[in-house]
C-alpha cells in the first residue's frame, strides 16, 4: 500500500496534435525508489508524454494519477507545488541570476517568506534567503560545481550550465523527478559525474524518469525501462531484458527484413 | 572541465574589485552629495531637483516592469496620476498630508495595477503596450469629468508641510529625495528576495518558471502591481514636490516620457540610474531652454548622444582593458 501511494501512474494517456495521434493510450507506471528510463526513436512521444505528466499539455484521453490522486486538473505550477519536477532538454537557466541564484529558484516552494520580506529588511527574509543559499551552495557542492556559483551561467560551458539544470531539478528534493535528457552535451566526465549523482539520489520515495539516448548512462541507471516508438510502448522491461528485445534492436539498429 | 572555466573566471572577478568596491560607495556618497546640495544651490534648483527626484521614481516604475516583466509601458502615467490625485484629495478632503497620503497612494497604485494586469494578463508586446496607451489617454477625460474631486482642468494644490517648522522648499526637495532611495533600496531588496528570483526566470522561461510552481499569470499581475505601486508613489512625490496636481501633468506625452527617462538609464534599478532617467525628464529641458525652437532638436541630439555612449563605452573600455591586460 505505502509503495503504491507514492506511484506516477498512467492510464491509456492518448494525445493528438490535428490529426496526429502522438501518444496512442499509453499505461504506464514509475514507482517510488526505481529510476525508469524511457527511450525511443526522435518523435516517439517521450517529451509528449513528459509534458502530459508535468500539465504542459493537456491530453484528450485517459488519466494520470499520483499517490493514487488524480493530476488531470491540475496545472503545471500545482503540481510542481505536488513535487513533481521536471528539467528541460534545451538549457532554462535564467541568464540575469548567478548559478546559485538559479539553483536557489529550485527552493522557492519550501519557503513562505511574503511580499514585505523581499522589499524590507526583515529577519524572517533574511533567515530564509541564508538557508536556502547554504541549501543551493551544497547542492552544488555534491556535483562539484561550488566554484561556479557566483558565476552567471553564460560564463559556463553548455554541459555544466545543464549540470546546474539538474541541480536546480533535485535541490528541492522532489518526490518526482522528470529528466529529459539530462546528458545531452555533457563530456564523458561530466556523464560520469551526473551518472553517479543520479544513482546517489534515488531514495525509496523517489519517483525518476530519464528520457535519455546516451545508452550506457540509461542501461546503467535504470531499474526499468520504456521503450517508446510512434506513441506506442514496443517494450517495457529490465535493461537486460530490454537489450535483448529483438523489437527494441530492430528499432535501434535497424533490420534486413524491412 | 570545471576547472579551466572556474580558473578563467577568477581573475575577471578579481580584475574588476576596484570597481565593484567603487560601486559599493558611489551610492552612499552620491546620497551624502544629494543631502548637502540644497545649501549649495538656489531655490529653483532645489525645486527643480525634486521633481526630477520624483521623476526617477516614475522612470523606475518603468523600468521594473522591462526588468521582471520583459513589458513595455507607455501608460504609466495613470498610475502616477491615482499616486498625485490620492494624496492631493486626501489633503483636501482630510486634511492630511503626504505622511498618510503616501501610503494610501501606494496601497491604491497596486491595486489599480492588479485591476489592470489581471484582465490583459495574456497580452503581451506591443499588444500590451497599446492597451497601457488606452490608460493615458482615458485619463485626463476622467479627471476633467470627476472635477468635484480632483478640480478638473485647473487641478489641485498640495501645500500641507509633513513636519512644521521647516521651511516647504526644503521639505518638498527631501521628501522627494527620501521616497527615492527608499524605492531603489526596496527594488534592490526585490532583486534578491525568492520573488525577485521566481519573477526573472518567469520572465525569461515561463515555461521552466511553471515547472518550480511560479504561475505566469502571478507573475505577470504580481510585476504590474509593484511598477504601478511605485508609478503612483512617483506621482505622489510629484504631487508634493511639485505643489499642484493637474490633468496637463499626466498626459500620453508624460507616459512617454517616463518611457524615455527608462531606455536612457538602460532600465537601470540603481539610484545613479534612475537619476540620469529623471534628469531626462527635468533637468534636460530646463538646461536647453534658453534654446527656443531648438529644444526638440537637442533634446533628441542629448537622447541619441546617451544611448550611444551608454552602448559604446562599456564596449570601449572593455577593448582598452584588453589592450592594457596583453601590454603587461
Amino acid at each position: 500500500m505505502n509503495a503504491d501511494a507514492a506511484t506516477l501512474q498512467g492510464r491509456g494517456i492518448s494525445l493528438s496534435f490535428g490529426g496526429i495521434k502522438v501518444l496512442k493510450g499509453l499505461d504506464v507506471e514509475f514507482r517510488p525508489g526505481e529510476i525508469t528510463g524511457l527511450i525511443g526513436p526522435n518523435g516517439a512521444g517521450k517529451t509528449s508524454l513528459f509534458n502530459c505528466l508535468t500539465g504542459a499539455y493537456r491530453p484528450q484521453g485517459g488519466t494520470i494519477t499520483y499517490a493514487g490522486e488524480p493530476l488531470g486538473g491540475l496545472s503545471p505550477a500545482a503540481r510542481a507545488g505536488k513535487g513533481i519536477v521536471r528539467s528541460f532538454q534545451t538549457v532554462a537557466l535564467c541568464p540575469d541570476l548567478s548559478v546559485l541564484e538559479n539553483v536557489m529558484i529550485g527552493l522557492s516552494r519550501k519557503f513562505h517568506a511574503g511580499w514585505l520580506d523581499a522589499f524590507l529588511p526583515l529577519p524572517r527574509g533574511r533567515r530564509e534567503r541564508n538557508a536556502m543559499r547554504e541549501a543551493a551552495l551544497a547542492a552544488l557542492a555534491d556535483l562539484g560545481l561550488a566554484d561556479a556559483a557566483a558565476l552567471m551561467p553564460g560564463q559556463l560551458p553548455p554541459g555544466m550550465q545543464r549540470l546546474v539544470e539538474i541541480v536546480r531539478a533535485i535541490v528541492g528534493r522532489p518526490s518526482v523527478l522528470l529528466l529529459d535528457e539530462p546528458a545531452a552535451g555533457l563530456n564523458n566526465a561530466e556523464t560520469r559525474d551526473l551518472t553517479r549523482a543520479l544513482r546517489n539520489l534515488a531514495t525509496p520515495d523517489l519517483v525518476m524518469v530519464v528520457v535519455e539516448h546516451d545508452m550506457d548512462l540509461v542501461m546503467s541507471i535504470c531499474d526499468r525501462i520504456y521503450v517508446l516508438n510512434f506513441g506506442e510502448f514496443v517494450a517495457c522491461g529490465t535493461p537486460a531484458a530490454v537489450r535483448n528485445d529483438p523489437e527494441v534492436v530492430r528499432i535501434y539498429l535497424g533490420s534486413d527484413d524491412d | 572541465m570545471s576547472e579551466s572555466v572556474v580558473q578563467s573566471g577568477r581573475p575577471a572577478r578579481s580584475g574588476s574589485d576596484w570597481r565593484l568596491q567603487a560601486g559599493q560607495w558611489a551610492t552612499p556618497v552620491l546620497i551624502a552629495v544629494l543631502v548637502c546640495l540644497p545649501f549649495a544651490v538656489t531655490g529653483s534648483w532645489t525645486y527643480t531637483l525634486g521633481v526630477c527626484f520624483a521623476n526617477s521614481i516614475g522612470v523606475l516604475a518603468v523600468s521594473v516592469l522591462v526588468r521582471y516583466g520583459g513589458e513595455v509601458s507607455i501608460g504609466h502615467s495613470f498610475f502616477a496620476a491615482v499616486g498625485a490625485y490620492s494624496v492631493a484629495i486626501l489633503e483636501h478632503r482630510l486634511g492630511v498630508s503626504l505622511l498618510v497620503g503616501l501610503p494610501v497612494a501606494l496601497a491604491l497604485g497596486v491595486v489599480s495595477g492588479i485591476c489592470f494586469a489581471w484582465p490583459s494578463r495574456r497580452l503581451s508586446g506591443i499588444y500590451l503596450a497599446v492597451s497601457t496607451m488606452a490608460l493615458a489617454l482615458a485619463l485626463p477625460e476622467i479627471i476633467n469629468n470627476a472635477d468635484e474631486w480632483t478640480g478638473g482642468f485647473e487641478g489641485l494644490y498640495v501645500s500641507r508641510p509633513v513636519v512644521s517648522g521647516v521651511g516647504m522648499s526644503l521639505q518638498r526637495y527631501y521628501a522627494a529625495l527620501v521616497v527615492l532611495v527608499a524605492v531603489t533600496y526596496a527594488l534592490a531588496r526585490l532583486r534578491h528576495s525568492r520573488q525577485g528570483l521566481k519573477l526573472l526566470l518567469a520572465r525569461s522561461h515561463p515555461a521552466a518558471a511553471d515547472a518550480f510552481g511560479t504561475r505566469r499569470v502571478w507573475a505577470r499581475v504580481s510585476v504590474m502591481g509593484i511598477s504601478a505601486g511605485i508609478a503612483a508613489l512617483s506621482g505622489a512625490t510629484l504631487a508634493f514636490a511639485s505643489s499642484t496636481v493637474s490633468p496637463s501633468g499626466f498626459t500620453l506625452w508624460s507616459a512617454i516620457f517616463l518611457l524615455v527617462g527608462s531606455v536612457v538609464s538602460f532600465y537601470g534599478l540603481t539610484l545613479p540610474r534612475a537619476l540620469i532617467g529623471g534628469a531626462f525628464l527635468t533637468l534636460v529641458p530646463q538646461l536647453l531652454s534658453a534654446s527656443g525652437a531648438w529644444i526638440p532638436v537637442l533634446y533628441g541630439l542629448a537622447l541619441l548622444a546617451v544611448i550611444l555612449c551608454g552602448h559604446y563605452l562599456p564596449k570601449i573600455g572593455g577593448m582598452m582593458h584588453r589592450r592594457a591586460r596583453g601590454v603587461s
